[in-house]
């Protein structure tokens, strides 16, 4: 039967919870009123009635259906009205859209994932894809930086991953304060802390531009090959479709092509670290 | 304490080296233990020795004047440190600190050199991994410059 549903049209979700992760990022918890699959590392368009829509990766686990978690940072128009919604009030969600990661070639594999600030968002969702196919594979080490501890979001996320068998999770800041006790420096720094065999590994990589450049350079002066590297690519988005071209990336359609790609893919696009 | 080969195969510096070469580290080195601000070295300190961290924990920052010292981040267990030891005029660039009860690993620079002369594929090997954790650093701290301008 053909779906008549305008492709722009949104579905209705509840937003059930806020949970505010740092002074500038809170996860906002949605039930959809139909089941909502995603693949992990794919995106949503989440839209607030008179307001407008933007661009997210949603950050709960892609195996749960009934229910949608979001992470967001203030940045702008829609974050900062999103930041003063209070539970209850009905959001619209289209998608998921886009290639997320592709998992299954992470089989018999070590994984490294570098994150930075409010990238721990599509992270977290993969982590727990990972989780649930832990016994294919080696190992899965997480390096995470944030800016200052206040601004380190899903705390007990590391405590928990780091009682997870095959699973090692490091935290730095940019930043210390009086009561930090862990790494200072920026997330590449932790790479100084792992065992890993980068032959037999495939690296993910997303946070705030910056980051998924000095990282990307650092995976590579480690002896990663283009191809092994993981990039998570945020660029301004409107159809998520791949119709409107706001998202282009010189032949890629970072909506539909991305927005995970790997280094290969795109490495000869100037616009890459932009 | 002496240090044994099995000590070194733990340490993440160490990777890749034989047991001969071990060797050759023990036998010019020795522990030395500090505790909570005890400082390592200061900026401009003139270095006879190249350190690695076993146990513990570093900061490393550099001073701008006597009284102001700018945290530049913290080293990582089985990380090497102090690498001016091994670079004419031999002096720091940046001061190091105990931040909790720490051991480090002090290999002689002067000896580490000669040895060098002696063994060329050894010297090699370890230039190579001396360049490379200043290559890491010096892009850590351009990320780091690039994050301060960014933010
Ligand atoms: C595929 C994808 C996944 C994303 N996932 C997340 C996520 O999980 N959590 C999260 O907090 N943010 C995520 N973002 C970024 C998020 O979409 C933007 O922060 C948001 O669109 C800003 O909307 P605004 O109206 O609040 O800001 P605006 O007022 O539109 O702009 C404020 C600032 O944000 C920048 N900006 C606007 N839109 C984007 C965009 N699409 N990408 C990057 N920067 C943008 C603008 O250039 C400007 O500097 C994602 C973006 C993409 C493309
Ligand atoms: S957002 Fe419209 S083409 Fe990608």
């Amino acid at each position: 039967m053909k779906d008549d549903r305008n492709i722009y049209s949104p579905i209705k979700a509840r937003l059930t919870d806020v949970i505010e992760e740092s002074p500038s990022i809170k996860t906002f918890v949605m039930v959809p009123e139909n089941k909502f699959s995603f693949k992990t590392g794919q995106f949503i368009e989440l839209s607030v009635d008179g307001i407008g829509e933007a661009p997210f990766t949603p950050s709960s686990s892609p195996l749960i259906t009934e229910k949608l978690e979001v992470t967001v940072m203030k940045t702008g128009y829609v974050t900062e009205y999103m930041h003063m919604l209070k539970p209850g009030v009905y959001m619209g969600i289209r998608g998921p859209y886009g290639r997320g990661y592709p998992v299954e070639s992470f089989f018999g594999k070590e994984v490294l994932i570098l994150g930075g600030g409010c990238g721990l968002a599509p992270i977290r969702s993969l982590l727990y894809a990972l989780e649930s196919i832990k016994d294919k594979l080696v190992k899965v080490i997480l390096c995470y930086g944030s800016k200052s501890p206040s601004d380190c979001i899903y705390k007990p996320l590391f405590d928990r991953l780091n009682r997870t068998e095959k699973f090692e999770a490091y935290r730095t800041v940019d930043k210390a304060d009086e009561d930090w006790d862990g790494s200072v420096g920026v997330a590449t720094t932790l790479l100084n802390k792992i065992k890993i065999n980068i032959e037999n590994s495939v690296a993910v990589v997303c946070g705030p531009p910056v980051m998924m450049k000095f990282g990307t350079i650092r995976l590579l002066e480690m002896g990663y090959k283009d191809d092994q590297i993981y990039l998570s690519m945020e660029k301004n988005m409107s159809c998520g479709l791949g119709k409107c071209g706001h998202c282009m990336m010189g032949e890629f359609f970072v909506c539909r092509d991305g927005p995970v790609f790997t280094y290969n893919e795109i490495k000869h696009n100037p616009e890459i670290w932009k | 304490m002496e240090l044994t080969i099995n000590d070194l195969k733990n340490v993440r510096f160490f990777d890749n080296y034989t047991d001969k070469q071990l060797n050759i580290f023990i036998g010019i080195s020795s522990i030395k233990e500090f505790k909570v601000k005890d400082i390592l070295f200061e900026q401009y300190d003139e270095l006879n020795e190249i350190y690695v961290l076993l146990t513990g924990c570093l900061s490393l920052g550099i001073s701008l004047a006597k009284e102001k010292r700018i945290h530049l981040g913290t080293l990582e267990e089985g990380q090497l440190f102090s690498w001016s030891a091994v670079f004419s005029p031999y002096i720091s660039t940046a001061w190091v600190k105990a931040t909790c009860p720490t051991k480090v690993m002090a290999i002689d620079s002067k000896k580490l050199i000669l040895e060098f002369e002696k063994n060329c594929e050894f010297g090699f090997k370890t230039m190579s991994k001396i360049a490379q954790t200043i290559s890491y650093r010096l892009s850590d701290t351009r990320f780091q410059l690039m994050n301060q301008l960014t933010l």
